[in-house]
């Protein structure tokens, strides 16, 4: 039977197609990736565009869990030292209630207590990056101003609102408590208290009451306090599952998109194998005929 | 009886036969790299025998026409299979064009991923400025990406459009080359002449053309027609029929033949395969980048109008609002404005809230298009972006094998191989040398014969 006689279209077909895969393989090696462009494997480059989408994400959550987290860690730092007030003010109210105790030194322990109130009044209206802590959602303005026709001399001028973050695909945390529910929560008014507190230790009269209103207000602050602890703590654990995603999805984009330096290794010498052979064919097949051998 | 001049004539006759036996072979060695050329075959045919009265005598070789080596059913089958190898083909490399736009870190599923970064970026304090101009600046980037991708697309149109009108023009010189060829075969054919060298030539025409257009060869008694699968004419004998190119209302190039628009009506061949990328691949694409684009504005837009703005102000559009009927509406999308506090991230109006920029961010696991979130409508766009390269490419592929396969039989058949004409050369010199041999005895023997009468 007659073969082609010209197989130089085959030679360079093979020979071709072997450097490709060549260069694929070492390509791959290179930089690590099996799919470039979609057209490499179609599902795995949908599946990598969506994991892209997903580590970034993941990303982001992680960016804005660190600046929530700070945020909420000078909110609750400032309420601790709320409470160092409040607890002070009780150890004076407590002092202040001592028979014994002249008019004199009820005035200064009600001085000392007014202060309190006035450095409390300034913890509320602690900021962060240029906006209130305890403003509610109208965090440009300082939440607590001094009015004297206020029974307490201590205005809330913030609003009751609450905002929440997402800081997962399903996972959303309150990143506020509106001061109106920290400081003046009916039956625990903390300007109210101090206050009324000031004014009893002054005249001497319902000063145990004054002082258990202020435990009151006390314990309002402390339980409020949880929920800056609990969203902290709830970021922390929030903070874990995002880095165990980010190394699944990375643990993804390299199994669906990432080269296998084994078998493009392989692929890369087999290719060269196949190329010196048919380029060594070639030298053999395009250069010899029975032409060669005619004297 | 037999004559010393009859062996002469014998002798004289096989040396012409034998020269015209080696001019084939240097013809043959000649063209073995020439397209589309089919080896020729010396045909020796012994001469009419010589009656003498008791006698017949041989009267040596007759050196008779030529034959070409050709399977004309597989020249068929292989400008069949060039037809479909032209169209995948172009479709390959139009199509790798195309995905070039959604791969990278600028593509729209990367501007959509920063988009919605911005916007839980703005979440964690709604009424930073920097963080609004941010939200501004990925929306900007969004937009700018649907622009380009869509832009980049069509720019490609623009471009296959210039391609149909430089292969309809080379169709119509392979016609009218194809025309021509016709009309000197039928001539040299008509006085029984070979022509093999110009069918050589036509075959080789013909499966130029078959790169272009879908041919059929129609052969009739002494020359051929070619039409297209549809029964468009493009040769008939000795005539042509030029195709032209004429710009539709909508501004792509369509097909005419003899005033009959056939753009559609072609079926393979890389002008197809161009026509298939032009007038479907890349709609489609723009149809669905349209979508996305129209769906995620338009549902943007409502939820920041439900908003406020950081002066308190009910919210306007995000994006500009798509076109009626979504198409171009990836091409036409803007942000709507520049200045950052007019970026509704308050639900209620105070500066602080984040309700509404949460509101938007959450959109991104929503349906915005065909029932799906925008980075799973992505995500599908970039499937079927890879899925039609890598299908047209398989069957580039496997069209390609086809080919190579025809090729090897074809050349199996009338490829021209150098070890045969060398053993030609040495049959053919022998012969004539042989024949050379009996002149010189012949004259040795006539000069014996004229000695004798001296």
């Amino acid at each position: 039977m007659r073969v082609n006689p010209n197989p130089i279209a085959d030679l360079l077909a093979n020979i071709d197609n072997a450097k490709q895969i060549q260069e694929t393989a070492l390509a791959q090696l290179a930089s690590g990736r099996r799919v470039v462009v979609p057209s490499d494997d179609p599902a795995a480059a949908a599946i990598l565009s969506l994991n892209h989408a997903s580590a970034s994400q993941s990303d982001q959550f992680l960016q804005v869990i660190g600046s929530v987290s700070a945020r909420l860690q000078v909110a609750d730092s400032t309420l601790g030292s709320v409470v160092a007030s409040l607890n002070r003010a009780i150890s004076l109210g407590i002092q202040g209630g001592g028979a014994t105790l002249s008019q004199a030194d009820r005035n200064a322990i009600a001085g000392e207590i007014q202060g309190l109130q006035q450095e409390v009044v300034g913890l509320a209206n602690g900021a962060f990056q240029g906006t209130y802590l305890f403003a509610g959602t109208a965090d440009k303005a300082a939440p607590f101003v001094l009015n004297p026709a206020a029974p307490s001399g201590v205005s809330y001028v913030g609003n009751n609102g609450t905002n929440s973050l997402p800081v997962g695909d399903t996972l959303s945390v309150a990143t506020n408590v509106p001061g109106s529910q920290l400081f003046t929560a009916s039956g625990a008014d903390v300007f109210q208290t101090l206050h009324d507190l000031a004014t009893a230790v002054q005249t001497n009269v319902g000063v145990d009451t004054a002082v258990l209103a202020v435990r009151h207000a006390f314990d309002s602050i402390t339980s409020q306090r949880v929920f800056y602890g609990n969203s902290l703590a709830q970021l922390g654990t929030q903070q874990t599952y995002l880095n165990g995603v980010k190394l699944q999805l990375a643990t993804q984009e390299n199994a669906v998109g990432g080269a296998d330096p084994a078998a493009a290794a392989t692929a890369a010498v087999t290719a060269a194998t196949a190329r010196s052979a048919a380029l060594q064919a070639a030298n053999s097949l395009l250069t010899t005929s029975l032409f060669n051998f005619l004297k | 009886m037999g004559s010393l001049f009859g062996s002469l004539s014998i002798a004289v006759g096989a040396l012409a036969a034998e020269q015209g036996a080696l001019q084939i072979t240097a013809n043959n060695t000649a063209n073995i790299n020439t397209p589309g050329y089919a080896r020729q075959r010396a045909v020796f045919e012994e001469g009419a025998p010589v009656l003498y009265p008791a006698l017949v005598l041989g009267s040596g070789v007759v050196f008779a026409q030529p034959q070409s080596v050709r399977d004309n059913i597989l020249e068929l089958r292989l400008h069949e299979e060039t037809q479909q190898q032209g169209q995948f083909d172009a479709e390959v490399q139009q199509l790798q064009q195309a995905q070039t736009s959604f791969t990278g870190t600028n593509d729209v599923g990367s501007q959509l991923t920063n988009f919605f970064n911005s916007l839980n970026s703005l979440a964690s304090n709604p009424s930073n400025l920097s963080l609004r101009q941010g939200v501004l600046t990925s929306a900007g980037n969004l937009a700018s990406s649907f622009r380009t991708t869509a832009g980049n697309l069509q720019l490609q149109r623009s471009s296959i459009d210039l391609n149909v009108v430089q292969s309809v023009s080379q169709i119509n010189t392979l016609t009218d080359k194809i025309a021509g060829l016709n009309r000197q075969i039928a001539a040299i054919e008509g006085v029984h002449e070979d022509a093999s060298a110009l069918v050589n030539q036509r075959t080789q025409s013909i499966r130029d053309l078959s790169q272009f257009v879908d041919v059929r060869v129609v052969q009739n008694e002494t020359s051929i027609s070619l039409t297209t699968a549809n029964g468009t004419a493009l040769v008939a004998s000795g005539k042509s029929f030029d195709l032209t190119t004429n710009l539709d209302p909508s501004g792509t190039q369509h097909i005419f033949s003899q005033g009959s628009d056939i753009t559609n009506t072609l079926t393979s061949g890389s002008l197809n395969g161009l026509i298939t990328v032009r007038d479907k691949s890349i709609p489609d694409l723009l149809n669905q980048l349209d979508t996305l684009a129209a769906g995620l504005s338009t549902t943007l837009n409502g939820i920041h109008r439900a908003g406020f703005d950081l002066n308190g102000a009910a919210g306007g559009d995000l994006f500009t609002p798509p076109p009626v009927g979504i198409t171009g509406a990836a091409s036409a999308i803007k942000v709507a404005f520049t200045d950052p506090t007019l970026l509704t991230a308050s639900s209620d109006g105070s500066t602080g809230s984040n309700g509404n920029v949460v509101a938007l961010y959450n959109l991104r696991g929503q349906p915005v298009a065909s029932g799906q979130n925008p980075f799973d409508y992505y995500a599908s766009l970039v499937f079927n972006v890879g899925n039609g390269v890598a299908t047209a490419q398989a069957e580039a592929d496997a069209s390609t094998a086809t080919v190579r396969q025809l090729s090897d039989q074809r050349n199996s058949i009338s490829g021209v191989s150098l070890d045969e004409e060398a053993s030609n050369l040495i049959r053919y010199q022998n012969a004539y040398q042989a024949a050379a041999k009996i002149i010189t005895t012949i004259s040795d023997l006539t000069q014996t014969v004229i000695d004798i009468i001296r």
